[in-house]
């Protein structure tokens, strides 16, 4: 793969799930990303388009950051298809490539969506709230616009989330491409070259202690202004406290936090009317 | 509508595209649009708050597979928008979360009704192939255009509501917002908890 072909899959795939629908998914992005590969690769072989065409407008779904493995994966396979001299051999390639789409899609996606979804990105949303409260940022004030934070610090925290985000997903989507292409199914299309259970364990329990961090970090932070006897104090730790139990009970339940906020504001409006 | 707000609008239709249909760089969380969105109205603080709390409200729901998580830069944006207004945030805040849950099943019906048109678009790019990429490109304007009158519809039928009630609105009703808006980052904070345990390796 050149690195002009690399570059057009990389940035072609920014747009994988443009067109996104629940009949066949990401496949009008699937082939927007491929289509200059495809296109060169059967410059000669006009005929063989329409056949091609309607195997890469079929189904495909994956995380869009993992599926850069998918996109290497699959063009080594297409070109092995190409270069078929006999049909058994074609038909072995053909079905070949069947199975990789549909095995690499599933493992990429539940990669992906664990890693990315699941874990970096609460991760992200922990640094940066540790950053604004650190910097004396009040998040949790009801009343916020009495002080004004510097402008600086205000996107310091944002911008450090946004890059740890983007340089752990800019590179595996960057590298994704370039491995899934240059290994085999032996080597599970590069996916058996980093130890992702590993990494989303260790980032997942260092992300627990952050989390129980914050909630005593935040929890002291609100309180820390107001006297223990103070009537604000009372009303605020009985908030936290009844919330944080609340939450882990609707959580077990399956309830979303969105109902949970909403059923506090009519409970809350029921309860001050009367 | 002032000009303003129809700015505030354009810019969070085109972050909005960044959830799904392009990039998806992070610039639809919550920590990111709401500071953005605090560019124009200057209210840093506010900014950074709403999209904490956002984030913090919407980080149970991932999307993984089908599930369409409520937008928070619609949240962001509409909360914002009513904050710029001189509406207080725990009242705006109310609007927002309405709106991005309200958002999401109008996108749901959106991803539903292209299947009708997928067959249109599958047929022109087996004929002409090179038409994939005007297909995207139409694709993004269209989601752009949608999510721009969405969003629109959004914070201009919540303003003008909220503006109508805020003059006969009583101070328990505020105070009652006002607590329900003190919970939101404890409710969100305790669900991250879940969301980081592992069952087994």
């Amino acid at each position: 793969m050149t690195f002009k072909q690399h570059f057009t899959f990389f940035i072609r795939s920014f747009f994988l799930q443009t067109g996104w629908n629940y009949m066949k998914f990401q496949n009008l992005g699937f082939l927007f990303v491929m289509w200059p590969f495809l296109k060169g690769l059967y410059k000669n072989d006009k005929d063989a388009l329409p056949s091609v065409l309607s195997r890469y407008l079929a189904t495909f779904n994956t995380q869009p950051v993992m599926a850069s493995f998918c996109f290497g994966a699959l063009a080594k396979q297409e070109e092995l298809i190409t270069g078929a001299k006999t049909l058994p051999q074609f038909n072995e390639e053909f079905s070949q490539w069947i199975s990789i789409k549909r095995g690499l899609t599933i493992t990429t996606a539940s990669i992906g969506d664990r890693l990315f979804w699941g874990t970096l990105k609460p991760f992200t949303l922990l640094l940066a709230l540790f950053m604004w409260i650190t910097l004396g940022i009040k998040v949790f004030e009801i009343q916020p616009e009495q002080l004004q934070p510097p402008l600086a610090y205000t996107f310091m925290a944002c911008i450090m989330a946004f890059i740890a985000f983007n340089a752990i997903a800019l590179l595996v989507k960057w590298q994704g491409i370039k491995i899934g292409y240059a290994t085999d199914e032996r080597a599970c299309f590069g996916l058996t070259k980093f130890d992702w259970n590993r990494t989303i364990y260790n980032a997942k329990r260092i992300g627990i202690v952050l989390a129980v961090a914050m909630i005593l970090f935040g929890f002291y932070n609100y309180l820390k202004d107001a006297r223990a006897s103070d009537l604000q104090f009372i009303t605020r730790a009985t908030i936290v406290v009844f919330f944080v139990c609340i939450s882990f009970i609707t959580r077990r339940l399956r309830i979303p936090n969105l109902y949970l906020y909403l059923a506090a504001v009519l409970v809350f409006n029921i309860a001050c009317f009367f | 509508m002032t000009p303003e707000l129809v700015l505030f609008c354009a810019l969070a239709a085109l972050l909005e595209l960044d959830t799904t249909y392009a990039f998806q760089l992070t610039f639809s969380r919550g920590i990111i649009a709401g500071p953005l969105f605090a560019i124009l109205t200057g209210n840093w603080l506010a900014g950074i708050q709403v999209g904490v709390f956002t984030e913090l409200l919407f980080s149970d729901i991932n999307p993984l597979g089908s599930i369409l998580p409520p937008s928070a830069v619609v949240c962001c944006a509409v909360s914002m928008a009513l904050n710029s207004l001189g509406i207080e945030l725990c009242f705006a805040f109310v609007w927002g979360v309405i709106a991005a849950f309200l958002f999401a099943q109008a996108e749901q019906y959106m991803r539903k009704r292209r299947v009708g048109v997928l067959p249109v678009w599958e047929n022109k790019i087996m004929q002409r192939p090179d038409t994939i990429g005007r297909v995207i490109a139409l694709e993004l304007f269209t989601n752009l255009l949608i999510n721009f009158a969405l969003i629109s519809s959004f914070v201009w039928i919540s303003s003008s509501i909220t503006l109508w009630l805020m003059p006969h609105m009583s101070i328990q009703s505020i105070m009652a917002c006002r607590f329900a808006y003190m919970a939101v980052p404890w409710i969100g904070l305790a669900s991250l908890i879940p969301e980081f345990r592992l069952k087994k390796r």
